[in-house]
């Protein structure tokens, strides 16, 4: 249940702010290739992620590693199980 | 509405600014990979080049031939976006700055987001010279292409109206601010009820292209620009300067080679400040006497700003080519300091074939471009 709520959140972000369409939100699309997302664009994830999470990412060395929707899931989901905290502040 | 909108001072109940609506489907027109970086005025600016692109049937491959640039201009990038952002940094909300957020408030935003949107590869340039700005532009064109340094140009100017340019305004009584005008009659250029400035936003974008590349490929050719030129008081920073304005026009009528007598309409900046009407007034009075007439569309559109120029030009080939000559809108009375100008208070049919233009800015600065009808023979 908590893996498919973070799910829903991390798409939302993609939704808001890269506007793309729900139904293209597969886990093995790649961010850059498939969603044409560029440098500036993964700025906006990680800044997106941290408001939306209440985590900080920046100096986050797995970032560097990201290339599939499913790496982001993946990402959270670690952090969240190493931060109670950031499932217990889960926005509605 | 962003918290800065409820910001905008609107004088004693009277509204002292004309902001521009853009619905969200016309800015989603512009696909999100160019409007991620785009300020209010790069937005207005890439719309109104857009219509100058598609209105002068160019085509992308010229755009993009290395031969093509973009001169554009505004007050300050975007100062809603300056207002944004200088606030969530203050507030630590650093969260809520996205990636774009210096490419949408520097002072060439207008200019490389136009430059990218297009593909134009060539010259790109932003002489940011606040009311002037995009007078400027154009004439810089101008000057490119003289130089043979480019064929065309997208040229113009574009600005927003924010807290940041209206508090200033105001804070210097520049503003219109009156309890016996309602909001509509506010700008009056040249009446002796003037009051101040009334600020609007926009953008105004023109292709300037050299005469002969726009034969060869057919191009609608509204006007030919036969001189320009700019200067400065060097003395003042926010007092327009009669001496200036006047040397200023006649600079650029040597440019064009052509005497006041072959000129048939000024438009005028005549921003509907006391100060600044009378010194052009008396500039343009030096320059013409009363045998030229003489009107600003600020009565009609307010202050645009760094826009002014490029947008107040597009109305002038729009006079040009409909023969009649818009009037100073409000022009109840002549105020007795603009006596000795010809001055319309009403729509004039009447050819319009070798035109004036002025714009002047604070920091003292000075622009007027000339310009000669294409049936005239552009």
């Amino acid at each position: 249940m908590t893996r498919d709520r973070l799910i829903e959140l991390i798409n939302q972000i993609f939704v808001d702010q890269f506007e793309l369409e729900p139904e293209e939100l597969t886990p093995e699309k790649r961010i850059f290739e498939d969603f044409a997302l560029d440098s500036l664009d993964i700025v906006d994830l990680i800044t997106g992620l941290q408001r939306k999470f209440g985590i900080s990412l920046r100096d986050n060395k797995d970032v560097q590693q990201i290339r599939t929707l499913q790496d982001i899931y993946d990402l959270v989901e670690k952090l969240a199980r190493d931060n109670p905290d950031l499932i217990a502040k889960l926005p509605e | 509405m962003p918290e800065w909108q409820g910001l905008v001072p609107v004088g004693s109940d009277h509204v002292s600014a004309a902001p521009v609506a853009i619905s969200p489907e016309k800015s989603k027109s512009i696909k999100r990979h160019y409007r991620r970086s785009m300020g209010n005025a790069a937005l207005f600016a890439t719309l109104a080049a857009q219509q100058a692109v598609v209105e002068s049937g160019l085509a992308a491959e010229i755009l993009g031939n290395g031969r093509a640039g973009c001169i554009i201009s505004s007050t300050i990038g975007s100062s809603s976006e300056v207002y944004e952002s200088t606030k969530a940094v203050i507030e630590h909300r650093f969260n809520d700055l996205s990636a774009c957020q210096f490419f949408r408030i520097v002072s060439h935003s207008s200019a490389f987001n136009v430059a990218n949107f297009f593909g134009i590869n060539g010259v790109q340039l932003s002489p940011c010279s606040a009311c002037a700005s995009s007078l400027q532009s154009i004439g810089l064109a101008y000057e490119q292409i003289l130089a043979g340094r480019q064929e065309l140009f997208l040229a113009g100017g574009s600005d927003e109206v924010t807290p940041i340019v209206l508090g200033s305004f105001r804070h210097l009584y520049a503003l219109a601010d009156s309890d016996e005008l309602p909001p509509e009659e506010l700008s009056r250029p040249f009446d002796a009820r003037r009051c101040g400035l009334v600020c609007g936003e926009g953008a105004g974008i023109l292709v300037v292209e050299e005469y002969e590349h726009a034969r060869r490929r057919q191009a609608p050719v509204l006007a030919e620009i036969i001189g320009y030129a700019t200067n400065c008081t060097g003395t003042q920073i926010s007092q327009s300067d009669s001496a200036s304005i006047e040397a200023c026009m006649r600079l650029a009528l040597a440019d064009a080679q052509i005497a006041p007598d072959d000129v048939d309409y000024v438009s005028a900046h005549a921003t509907s400040t006391v100060a600044g009407d009378r010194e052009e007034a008396a500039a343009i009075r030096a320059v013409f006497g009363d045998r030229v007439p003489v009107s600003s569309v600020k009565g009609q559109l307010g202050h645009t700003l760094g826009a002014s120029g490029g947008i107040e030009t597009a109305a002038v080939l729009a006079m040009m080519r409909h023969g009649v000559i818009l009037p100073n809108a409000n022009l109840a009375a002549v105020a007795e300091d603009c006596a000795g100008l010809d001055l319309p208070a009403a729509p004039r049919q009447q050819p319009v074939r070798t035109v004036v233009k002025n714009c002047i800015a604070f920091g003292g600065v000075n622009a007027t471009l000339i310009m000669r009808s294409a049936e005239a023979g552009a």
